[in-house]
C-alpha cells in the first residue's frame, strides 16, 4: 500500500519531473558538455578541453562585464532592500488603504522584469525623454541618461531598486511574524520608535533580510531582459550596460560561439554558488534565529 | 484509490500531450494533398513589410498549392533570431541575407548553393552582381538588389537653415565638415549638420578605399591600417568639436535606434549616411523628399571616393530546408517574375535583373526613381567592387559602433581606439 501511494505520488509529481529533466537538467548537461567543446551552433562540436576557460583569463571585454555586472549587483541589491524594508515598515503601522498601497507597491515587481517596461525605461531616460523634459521645467539640462556610458548603468539600477515590491511582501509576512508582546514590553519601559526598531524589529526579521538578500542576490547576477532591451541589443553605450548575461549572449548568438558561451555560463553558475555559499557562511554572525 | 489512479493517468497523459505538442513538426509538410508551406524571413521598415507581403500575395495566387509564412523585423534583433533559428535546425526556408553574414552561413552549410536548386534561373543577371553572392564555385546568395553607401540629406532642413545644398561631385571631408557646422550653427539648437560617419564599418570602407586600403582583402583579412583608422577617428573627432554632430549621447542613441526614430527619420540632422535603398524608407519615415548625395572624397573627386555597387541583400534558402524546390520557385518569382518587380520596385535597391530593371524603372516612385537615378549617375564613377566580409566580418558593426562611442565621449584617443578597433576585429576572424 505504501509503496502504491509513493507511486501515486510521483506521478503527480510527473509533470513537474519531467519539466526538471527535459527543461532544466537536459539542457544543462549538454551546455556542460559544450562548455569544453568548439560548437558554432551549425556544425557539430568539437572539442578543445579548458581552452574555453582558459580564453576567460584573458579575455578583456569578459572582465569588464563582470565589473559591469558585480557594481550592478553591489549597488542595488542593497538599494532595493533598504527601500524595500523601509517601505514595509511604514505599510505596517497599519497606513489606512494598506492593501491598496501594498498592490500598488508591488506592481512594479510584476512589470520590472519585462520588455515594455524595458522600451517605457529607454523612453523615459532617452535624450528627449520624460526625465529631461521634467528636468527641463526646473530649468535643469538633461541629457542622454541611457546613451552615456557614465550613467547608463545607473538607470539600470534604479529599474532595478523600483521593483521592490516583492522582497517588500515578503517583509510585510516577516513584520506580521514578530510578536506584538516585545513591543508592548519595550514602550512600557519607553523605548523610542527608533530604539524599538533597531532593538526589536531588525534583529527578529534578520531571517527575512536574509532570505531576501540570497534571492535578490542571485536574481541579480542573471539579469538579462532590462540590459539588453535599454541597450537595444548591444550592451552599450562603450558596454557600460554589457552585463555577464548579456555578453554570454552576444558570444553564443551573435557571434557563433556556443561552446565559449556555455563555458562562461558555467562559470557564472560557480560565481552565484560561491556568492551564495559565502552568504550562507557569514549569515551565522549576524542571521539571528528566535528558537 | 482507483480515482485517484485515473486522476495521475490523466495529469500524466496531459502532460505527455503538452511536450509532444512543443517538440512537434515545426513548419511542418504536407498539411492537404500536395500543400506546402514556406516560411520567409526578411528585416526592414513598415514601408519593406507592406511591399513583401503583396509580393507573397501575388505568388501564392500563381501558386496556390505554396502558402508563405512571413517572418519580419528590425535589423538588430533579426540576426540573433536567425542564428537561433538555425541552431535549433529550424530555420526559415527563404532568408533575407546580408554580405555581412553570408560567408557566416555558407561556409557552415547552412546555406543551399542556389545552382543547384533547379527551378532558379539567373540567366538575366550581370556577372559582376551575381558573383557578390558567389565563392567557393557555389551561388549561396542571389542579389535582391543593387545599392550604393551615400549621404542622405534633408532638404527641408537645409531650407530651414538658410543653406544651399552642396555640389556633391567635388566635396571634400572638410567641406563636409564645415558645411554640417554650418549648418548647426544656423539652426540654432533645433537640429545638427550630419549624424556620425562611423556608425558602421561601410564608411571606413569608403575611407580606406579613398586611400588606397580596404576594410577587407580578397583573401578574407583585415586590410586597413592602424593608421588610416586613427585618421578616420580623428575626422570623427572633428566633426564632435565643430558641433557638426550631436552630443555623443544622441550618437550613440541613433546607432541602437529603430530606423524610425533616428535624428533623420526624426528631422533633426540635415544629412546623415545610409544606403541608396534607404531613400524610400527613410522619406516615408520623416515625411519629407530627402536627398542622395555622393560620399565626399579626400581629393574632390568622385570619381576617387571608393564608392561601389553593393549587393544590397540576398536571396539565401536554407540547406536544411524540405521544400527546396518550393523555396527555388519563389526565390525565382522575387527575382525574375515581372509581376513581383512591379510590386517591390527598388525598395530593396535596384533590381539585379537587368530586364525587371528595365521594365521597372520608368514606374517607380518618386524615392524609389531618385535612388535608382542616383545608382545610375554614380556607375561611371566606381571603382573595384568590394571585398566580401570573411567569416567573423559580421561582427564588425558593433565593434564599430563601440569605438566610435568611446571616442566621441573622449575615453579613447583616435589611436588607442584603431589600434584596438583592429585587435578586436581581427580576433573575431576564424
Amino acid at each position: 500500500m505504501r509503496r502504491r501511494d509513493n507511486l501515486t505520488a510521483y506521478l503527480f509529481l510527473s509533470p513537474w519531473l519531467l519539466g526538471l529533466f527535459l527543461i532544466t537538467i537536459g539542457p544543462m548537461i549538454a551546455s556542460l558538455y559544450l562548455a569544453f567543446t568548439d560548437y558554432n551552433l551549425i556544425q557539430a562540436p568539437e572539442w578543445v578541453g579548458l581552452e574555453n576557460f582558459t580564453r576567460m583569463l584573458s579575455d578583456e571585454r569578459l572582465h569588464n562585464s563582470l565589473r559591469v555586472t558585480f557594481t550592478y549587483v553591489f549597488v542595488s541589491v542593497p538599494l532595493q532592500l533598504a527601500i524595500a524594508l523601509l517601505l514595509a515598515v511604514v505599510l505596517d503601522r497599519g497606513v489606512r488603504g494598506m492593501a491598496f498601497y501594498r498592490s500598488v507597491f508591488y506592481l512594479p515587481s510584476l512589470l520590472g522584469s519585462s520588455v515594455a517596461i524595458a522600451i517605457l525605461w529607454r523612453q523615459v531616460f532617452g535624450t528627449e525623454g520624460l526625465l529631461n523634459q521634467v528636468l527641463a521645467l526646473v530649468g535643469v539640462e538633461g541629457k542622454g541618461w541611457i546613451s552615456d556610458p557614465s550613467t547608463a548603468l545607473g538607470t539600470l539600477v534604479v529599474l532595478n531598486v523600483w521593483t521592490f515590491g516583492s522582497p517588500m511582501v515578503i517583509f510585510l509576512a516577516g513584520l506580521r511574524q514578530i510578536p506584538t508582546m516585545y513591543y508592548e514590553a519595550a514602550a512600557v519601559d519607553g523605548a523610542s520608535a527608533l530604539r524599538r526598531f533597531f532593538g526589536i524589529t531588525l534583529p527578529l526579521l534578520t531571517p527575512i533580510i536574509f532570505f531576501n538578500l540570497v534571492l535578490q542576490i542571485i536574481h541579480a547576477f542573471q539579469s538579462f531582459t532590462q540590459a539588453f532591451v535599454v541597450s537595444g541589443g548591444s550592451g552599450g553605450p562603450s558596454d557600460s550596460t554589457m552585463f555577464f548575461t548579456l555578453y554570454l549572449y552576444d558570444r553564443g548568438f551573435g557571434n557563433f560561439d556556443m561552446g565559449y558561451a556555455s563555458a562562461m555560463a558555467w562559470f557564472l553558475l560557480v560565481v552565484i554558488a560561491i556568492f551564495t555559499g559565502v552568504n550562507f557562511l557569514v549569515s551565522k554572525y549576524w542571521v539571528f534565529y528566535e528558537n | 484509490m482507483t480515482r485517484l489512479k485515473a486522476l495521475a493517468a490523466a495529469a500524466i497523459i496531459s502532460t505527455l500531450l503538452a511536450v509532444s505538442a512543443c517538440g512537434g513538426d515545426s513548419g511542418g509538410p504536407a498539411a492537404k494533398d500536395g500543400e506546402v508551406t514556406l516560411r520567409f524571413s526578411w528585416w526592414g521598415s513598415d514601408a519593406r513589410t507592406k511591399l513583401t507581403q503583396s509580393a507573397i500575395e501575388a505568388f501564392q495566387k500563381e501558386h496556390p498549392n505554396i502558402k508563405i509564412k512571413g517572418e519580419y523585423g528590425e535589423w538588430a534583433g533579426y540576426w540573433d533570431k536567425l542564428a537561433t533559428t538555425v541552431a535549433a535546425n529550424d530555420a526559415p526556408d527563404v532568408i533575407q541575407m546580408d554580405e555581412k553574414y553570408l560567408r557566416e552561413y555558407a561556409d557552415r552549410g547552412a546555406l543551399l548553393d542556389l545552382k543547384k536548386a533547379g527551378d532558379l534561373k539567373t540567366d538575366k543577371f550581370e556577372q559582376d552582381t551575381l558573383g557578390a553572392g558567389e565563392f567557393d564555385g557555389g551561388l549561396y546568395g542571389l542579389n535582391a538588389g543593387i545599392n550604393s553607401f551615400a549621404v542622405l540629406a534633408n532638404p527641408a532642413v537645409f531650407k530651414a537653415a538658410g543653406v544651399a545644398l552642396p555640389n556633391d561631385t567635388t566635396w571634400t571631408w572638410d567641406d563636409y565638415n564645415r558645411i554640417a557646422a554650418e549648418l548647426t550653427a544656423k539652426l540654432s539648437g533645433k537640429g545638427w549638420g550630419t549624424g556620425v560617419i562611423g556608425a558602421n564599418e561601410a564608411g571606413l570602407n569608403l575611407w580606406a578605399r579613398q586611400n588606397g586600403e580596404s576594410l577587407w582583402t580578397p583573401d578574407g583579412k583585415v586590410g586597413v591600417s592602424a593608421g588610416q583608422v586613427t585618421k578616420f577617428y580623428e575626422y570623427v573627432l572633428k566633426l564632435r568639436d565643430s558641433k557638426a554632430i550631436p552630443a555623443a549621447e544622441t550618437v550613440a542613441q541613433d546607432m541602437t535606434a529603430s530606423l524610425d526614430q533616428t535624428s533623420l527619420a526624426t528631422g533633426k540632422v540635415a544629412m546623415s549616411f545610409g544606403w541608396s535603398n534607404q531613400l524610400n524608407a527613410f522619406s516615408k519615415a520623416s515625411g519629407q523628399e530627402l536627398k542622395l548625395l555622393r560620399i565626399p572624397s579626400t581629393t574632390g573627386q568622385a570619381t576617387k571616393n571608393g564608392s561601389y555597387y553593393k549587393g544590397s541583400m540576398f536571396w539565401s534558402i536554407s540547406a536544411r530546408s524540405k521544400q527546396q524546390q518550393a523555396a527555388a520557385q519563389f526565390v525565382d518569382f522575387l527575382a525574375n517574375n515581372p509581376a513581383s518587380g512591379n510590386i517591390l520596385l527598388a525598395e530593396r535597391g535596384v533590381p539585379a535583373n537587368t530586364e525587371i530593371r528595365a521594365a521597372v524603372t520608368p514606374k517607380l516612385q518618386p524615392a524609389d526613381a531618385a535612388s535608382a537615378k542616383f545608382i545610375q549617375d554614380i556607375g561611371k564613377e566606381l571603382g573595384e567592387p568590394s571585398p566580401a566580409p570573411p567569416v567573423g566580418g559580421g561582427q564588425v558593426e558593433k565593434i564599430i559602433q563601440r569605438y566610435t562611442t568611446e571616442v566621441l565621449f573622449g575615453r579613447l584617443a583616435p589611436d588607442k581606439a584603431a589600434q584596438q578597433f583592429l585587435d578586436e576585429v581581427n580576433g573575431e576572424l576564424k
